[in-house]
């Protein structure tokens, strides 16, 4: 963390210009955080609204209520607690793939001394570039075949592995030292024990942020649930509220509703984990 | 200089260790053959898993764009590259004098050819998304890596659109910018406008949602980068009496070079692919307004079951995403700085 500019000798903790200064910053990084945080407010009191209007709601609800999250609850056709799970569910398991599949491959990549093993990071690294919409229709017709169409195993399969957690955690397993893993096999140990018990305990600040990352990233994944998950029942919470949408679209008190339930979640574990977040952001080789 | 004979004696140390480590590794019992069966033990997963839904699909995705292919029917006609030259024809052709003219009205008019539309609503997103993030991220990681009182709560403020689904908040915008909305609430009633609604507006909406979405999470990248600049620099910096702009021109800018080039390529290739949130806020309507080139692509294949076309267009996004990021590869290494 860089140390302030006041403790520096020549450098006034006082006076017009400091203070000027000071309410300059503040007024604008305030001004910025109100920009990204109205919004969720405006939802809050829409959703909290009957029968919202522009003329009524703005900064606090127009005839408070909680009927819209009680109408999400009972509708019959607004399977909200399936679509929770299946969210759930999807997210859960993509991660928990991801971190156990790209911490092996990144671990092998940094530390294992193998044929080939530059080029085929390298051609992992590439097909970063591949947009998703090329592989999209292939994959779909690929599931289509298998009969993967609106399972559970159609949703998560396609996306156990990713190129970016493989780089991430490639760079973490590189940056820490190799006399640890040599002074294992010395003991006794053999690759993957040296991996799983000396290693994989270090690398916890990276895993933690590439968990995050991709647990939210797969919580708000659009693309391919909107092409796979076609029943109501295998509906994720952004693809069910895309489809409501349609029905429901004028009903803003019900919609703001199902976006907060959307988003909820998300935010409490981020306010838990966010001092980890950043620290484990510097550390997994996203370097200057 | 200085240092390198320092370095080279390092060098030979590490290198008769490591000789040293590679005669211990007989007694171990580890042999290159052991060496080579875990390492592709170890990385089987990912390459089952991107050959199966990477790799081969992208050479699929090749055989497709040059056929018919519905999605009830399969397989149809082989065209040769006839879908490419649908996708990129604007028409209806016109030929002056039996030549083909070039009409810029392609990308304008979007009867002439929804491709050129399509690119071109995707160029003016990017243009006006991308920069706005970047920079807006880099001042907010700049303002909030000094000793700001609440740091963590407007670092929080500043993070939270990051957290919302593109889905989420493209019905949240959709509702403050509509006609009854929540803008039109507050503005004075000459500003009042559907925003949403007008294909005049439309698209500057979804701009403003990304711009939202987007300066938060490139401020977390900045964060982690300036976290990794040596404290020392700037104390150098200091007693040679650097001013504040000094100080970031010369310390902080290129000590940035690795995160600037992340943040860029990522927020382009992002900015290429955007489709979800314009589908939500508006189908791509109203009269095409919204119509990026992957909403285009998602319509053709998965609406209207025109794979090879979709296929198509695909590569011909993926070609130029390609040369967007090998462009910035060369460039970067041009302009590298070592210390």
């Amino acid at each position: 963390m860089a140390r302030s500019d006041y403790e520096y000798p020549g450098y006034e903790r006082s006076g017009v210009s400091y203070w000027s200064k000071t309410t300059v910053l503040y007024l604008l990084v305030t001004a910025g955080a109100l920009w990204m945080t109205l919004p969720f407010w405006w939802t809050l009191t829409t959703s909290l609204s009957a029968s919202p209007t522009a003329a009524t709601v703005s900064f606090i609800p127009a005839e408070f209520t909680l009927q819209n999250f009680i109408t999400l609850w009972e509708r019959p056709d607004i399977l909200l607690v399936r679509w929770f799970l299946n969210t759930m569910l999807f997210a859960g398991a993509v991660t928990a793939f991801n971190l156990t599949f790209d911490s092996l491959a990144g671990y092998a990549l940094a530390k294992v001394d193998f044929w080939g093993r530059e080029k085929i990071f390298l051609g992992f690294i590439s097909t970063m570039m591949i947009p998703g919409m090329v592989t999209l229709i292939p994959v779909y017709l690929l599931l289509v075949e298998l009969g993967w169409v609106n399972t559970y195993q159609g949703l998560i399969a396609p996306l156990v592995a990713q190129p970016l957690g493989i780089f991430l955690l490639r760079q973490h397993f590189k940056s820490l030292p190799s006399a640890l893993g040599d002074a294992a096999k010395i003991d006794g140990c053999n690759e993957f024990q040296t991996f799983y018990k000396v290693y994989l305990p270090l690398a916890k600040p990276a895993l933690a942020t590439l968990g995050i990352f991709t647990f939210m990233g797969a919580w708000n994944n659009f693309q391919w649930p909107l092409i796979i998950a076609n029943d109501a029942e295998m509906y994720t919470l952004p693809i069910a509220l895309f489809a409501v949408r349609n029905q429901y679209f004028a009903e803003w008190g019900l919609m703001m509703a199902a976006a907060l339930i959307i988003v909820a979640p998300v935010i409490v574990a981020f306010l838990a984990a966010q001092n980890y977040f950043i620290q484990g952001m510097s550390l997994s080789g996203m370097k200057g | 200089m200085a240092t390198e004979p320092l370095q080279s004696t390092a060098e030979r140390t590490a290198e008769r260790l490591r000789t040293a480590l590679h005669d211990l590794k007989g007694y171990a019992g580890i042999t290159e053959d052991q060496n080579n069966l875990m390492g592709f033990a170890f990385i089987a997963p990912n390459i089952v898993v991107f050959s199966l839904f990477l790799l081969g699909p992208v050479l699929f995705a090749f055989y497709v764009s040059f056929q018919e292919w519905s999605i009830l029917a399969g397989a149809g006609e082989w065209t040769g590259i006839g879908n490419y030259v649908d996708v990129l024809e604007p028409l209806p052709i016109s030929y002056a004098d039996g030549s083909l003219q070039w009409r810029p009205e392609v990308f304008t008019d979007p009867s002439a050819s929804l491709w050129w539309y399509s690119l071109k609503n995707t160029f003016v997103y990017a243009i006006g998304t991308v920069p706005l993030q970047i920079f807006g991220g880099l001042a907010v990681a700049l303002m909030l890596d000094k000793r700001v009182r609440l740091r963590k709560a407007y670092r929080a403020a500043y993070f939270m659109p990051v957290m919302l689904s593109g889905a989420a908040s493209a019905v949240m915008w959709r509702w403050f910018l509509a006609g009854d909305g929540v803008i039109n609430g507050i503005l004075p009633t000459f500003l009042e406008h559907n925003w949403a609604g007008d294909p005049g507006t439309a698209l500057g909406g979804v701009m403003l949602m990304a711009i939202w979405g987007g300066i938060g999470s490139n401020m977390i990248f900045f964060l982690a980068g300036l976290q990794n600049i040596p404290e020392e620099l700037y104390e150098a910096a200091r007693i040679d009496g650097a001013s504040r702009w000094h100080r970031f021109r010369h310390v902080t800018w290129p000590s940035l070079g690795n995160t600037n080039f992340f943040v860029f390529v990522m927020a382009i290739i992002s900015a290429f692919q955007v489709f979800g949130i314009a589908l939500v806020f508006s189908q791509g309507g109203p009269v095409y307004a919204t119509t990026t080139t992957v909403l285009l692509i998602y319509q053709r294949a998965f609406e209207e079951g025109a794979f090879g076309e979709g296929a198509a267009m695909a590569f011909l996004l993926f070609l130029l995403i390609f040369a967007f990021s090998y462009y910035q590869y060369r460039y970067r290494e041009e302009t590298e700085v070592d210390y």
